[in-house]
């Protein structure tokens, strides 16, 4: 299968006062179209931070960062957001829902960055709210939804611009267990109907192995290991 | 980003901080009505006092002086309007000026937008109307100020039917000395102007030992002005409170004795004036006018440098205004910095999230300025709306002030269209420029931090 995203001796280092923070420190992986990839390690092997390079939140120090072939370390700030907008759907563990919005003005906002117009962004937003059985939720404001809902507007809200790579970081790491398997069962879904692409942060070996094609598992900064390799 | 959705963002934003967006749109309003409010009452103040000054119709006249009083205009308006020189001949000019007779007259008509020259005829009489008696100066007013300077209203009655008519038109001053209660049911009344002549066939007067003989002239009084009559509104002299048709005086000055001077004058020789007025087209050639008489070696002058002093003092307060209303916009436009800042500082989290999901730094930035444009129109209308309300209530207050000393009221404040205008884009501008740092920092915001916000 053809890859995705590869990155080859991929470095992100920060400086903390007079130290360097060695964040990422040489990560060479592949993903390939329609894998499912968790990402292992204990907080502070710099899994976060290679999701927020692959998410363009942020570029990196050195190395090569390939979405589709094109490297986002030469992107130009328009390309960045772009990429953003289109290549990539994210999922956060605390869902960053915009609080003052209902649930639908939350799909519709990435896609009204993507200058859709309003028929069109609400048609789709209720439909990504309704497979996600979200349906008579719309007009309620994350608030009024229980955390798995809001996590599922989340999902909504990232597949609006129909990314081919969903990133999620610790998407249930604010869920019980219950709720957890059902959003983790929303995206292996997703990753098996749809075809996307799911780059799972987690620190949880079980989920991993249990969803995942593939297990990366991540140390200062390094890969420590993948399995299958 | 659809420009559309951009608004609809921002507005939605200001909507979810109610309280916050009116105090600040309160705040701009109140620098604006302030800057509004300050300029229009310098426009209101300039236009009263031009207004009136064009109204009192000196702006369109030249006043040009006998060489006799060369070089003392200042003199002449002191009240020596009833001397007449004779040409020349204690003049104190260097060159010889022309001699204001009638051939000056004709000679200053036929200048290129003059609309007409007369001369400026002052003749001492005795107004006696019953037991009242007098002496004053009559002076006399061409057809042509008919509704013109201080004749544009006339407290009772009218102006000159014709210019030769045996009437006369007093001031309310001295009509109310005749009449305290009731000067108005004077008009119509005969008053008597007596005079002194020269004698026609060099008789001499019996009492006096002069070929002097005294006339009584029966006049009609057809009306009575406010005011005196200025003397620049009709080209010198003392103040005039007894005013009668251009004609009645030249047949009167023709004959009047003032001094021995005129007394000995010989009558064969061409009779000069004391002053002319020369009234232009329109108050815009005065300049010119004044110019080419000066060419032609008379002496003249106009209110024309006083009123470009006048001009030039009313753009520093406009300024002066100006600037004090500044002060309150400056300060509001800090409330809009504040005001934004606050928003972003809220919703840095919210900013992080729109960049994460696909918004660019430029979105982000006209959202903000988008808000602030908001405020400032809003602030903009509402403050017209202020300034106009406060206006009208100084406006009113100060009438009654005016009203009650005596004066004229009028319309101290005025808010032409183009202020209006300016004021609201001047407010939009401020709100933009206050916005823009605010919006900047906003679009610059790392959106992996502002996510950590919290």
């Amino acid at each position: 299968m053809a890859a995705l995203l590869e990155t080859q001796d991929l470095k992100k280092h920060y400086k903390m006062g007079d130290t360097v923070v060695r964040a990422l420190d040489g990560v060479s992986i592949s993903v390939a179209e329609g894998q499912f990839v968790a990402l292992l390690g204990p907080s502070g092997s710099g899994k976060s931070t290679l999701l927020n390079l692959i998410a363009g939140l942020d570029r990196p120090t050195f190395g090569m960062l390939r979405i589709d072939g094109n490297d986002l370390g030469a992107m130009s700030q328009d390309d960045l957001t772009r990429h953003r907008r289109r290549n990539v759907g994210i999922i956060f563990q605390s869902f960053n829902l915009v609080s003052t919005m209902t649930a639908l003005e939350n799909v519709t906002l990435a896609m009204m960055f993507d200058d859709l117009p309003k028929a069109e962004r609400e048609q789709r937003g209720t439909e990504l709210l309704e497979s996600m059985g979200l349906a008579g939720r719309q007009r309620h404001r994350p608030k009024e939804l229980s955390g798995g809902e809001q996590q599922r507007v989340a999902i909504s809200r990232a597949l609006a611009n129909k990314p081919r790579l969903l990133l999620a970081d610790e998407p249930t790491g604010n869920l019980d267990s219950r709720t957890s398997r059902e959003i983790m069962d929303v995206l292996k879904g997703l990753n098996e109907r749809e075809g996307k692409a799911v780059i799972l942060v987690t620190h949880d070996a079980n989920l991993a192995s249990q969803y995942a094609h593939r297990t990366i598992t991540l140390m200062d900064g390094m890969v420590q290991s993948e399995s299958p390799s | 980003m659809i420009v559309g959705d951009i608004i609809g963002l921002s507005l939605r934003n200001l909507r979810q901080a109610k309280l916050r967006t009116a105090l600040t749109t309160l705040g701009v309003s109140i620098g604006i009505a302030s800057l509004a409010g300050m300029v229009s009452l310098g426009v209101g103040l300039q236009d009263q006092v031009v207004g009136r000054f064009l109204q009192s119709g000196v702006f369109d006249a030249i006043t040009v002086v006998s060489p006799s009083l060369l070089g003392a205009p200042g003199a002449f308006l002191a009240g020596r309007g009833g001397l007449r020189g004779r040409g020349g001949l204690r003049g104190n000019s260097q060159s010889p000026s022309p001699k204001l007779d009638d051939a000056a007259l004709k000679q200053i008509s036929a200048i290129e937008n003059v609309r007409e020259v007369y001369p400026n005829i002052r003749v001492p009489a005795e107004l006696r109307f019953g037991e009242f008696s007098r002496t004053t100066m009559a002076g006399g007013v061409t057809m042509s100020s008919k509704g013109e300077g201080p004749f544009q209203t006339l407290s009772y009655g009218q102006f000159f039917p014709s210019e030769s008519d045996r009437a006369c038109i007093l001031s309310l001053d001295i009509a109310r000395q005749i009449a305290a209660q009731d000067p108005g049911g004077l008009i119509g009344k005969n008053l008597t102007l007596s005079y002194a002549a020269r004698t026609s066939d060099g008789e001499v007067d019996p009492t006096t030992g002069f070929q002097v003989r005294r006339v009584d002239l029966e006049c009609r009084l057809v009306g009575i002005v406010e005011r005196d009559v200025a003397p620049l509104a009709i080209g010198g002299g003392p103040a005039l409170s007894v005013i009668i048709p251009e004609g009645l005086a030249k047949s009167i000055d023709a004959e009047v004795v003032t001094n021995a001077q005129s007394l000995l004058r010989d009558v064969s020789e061409p009779k000069t004036y004391g002053s002319l007025t020369v009234k232009v087209k329109h108050a815009q050639f005065t300049q010119d006018v004044e110019d080419r008489l000066r060419g032609l070696g008379y002496t003249v002058f106009s209110v024309n440098d006083a009123l470009r002093g006048a001009k030039n003092a009313f753009i520093i307060l406009d300024v002066f205004l100006s600037l004090i209303g500044s002060i309150a916009l400056a300060v509001s436009s800090l409330g809009i910095v504040n005001t934004m800042v606050m928003s972003i500082l809220e919703r840095t989290r919210e900013i992080g999230i729109m960049k994460a999901i696909g918004a660019s730094d430029n979105d982000i930035r006209r959202i903000f300025l988008i808000e602030a444009s908001v405020i400032g129109v809003l602030g903009g209308l509402v403050g017209i709306a202020l300034g106009w309300v406060v206006g009208r209530v100084i406006n009113f207050g100060a009438n009654v002030y005016i009203r009650s000393q005596g004066g004229t009221a009028g319309t101290l404040f005025s808010l032409p269209l183009w202020l209006i205008g300016s004021a609201i884009a001047f407010s939009i501008v401020v709100s933009l420029v206050a916005g823009s740092y605010p919006a900047s920092r906003a679009a610059r915001l790392d959106p992996i931090q502002a996510l950590r916000h919290d």
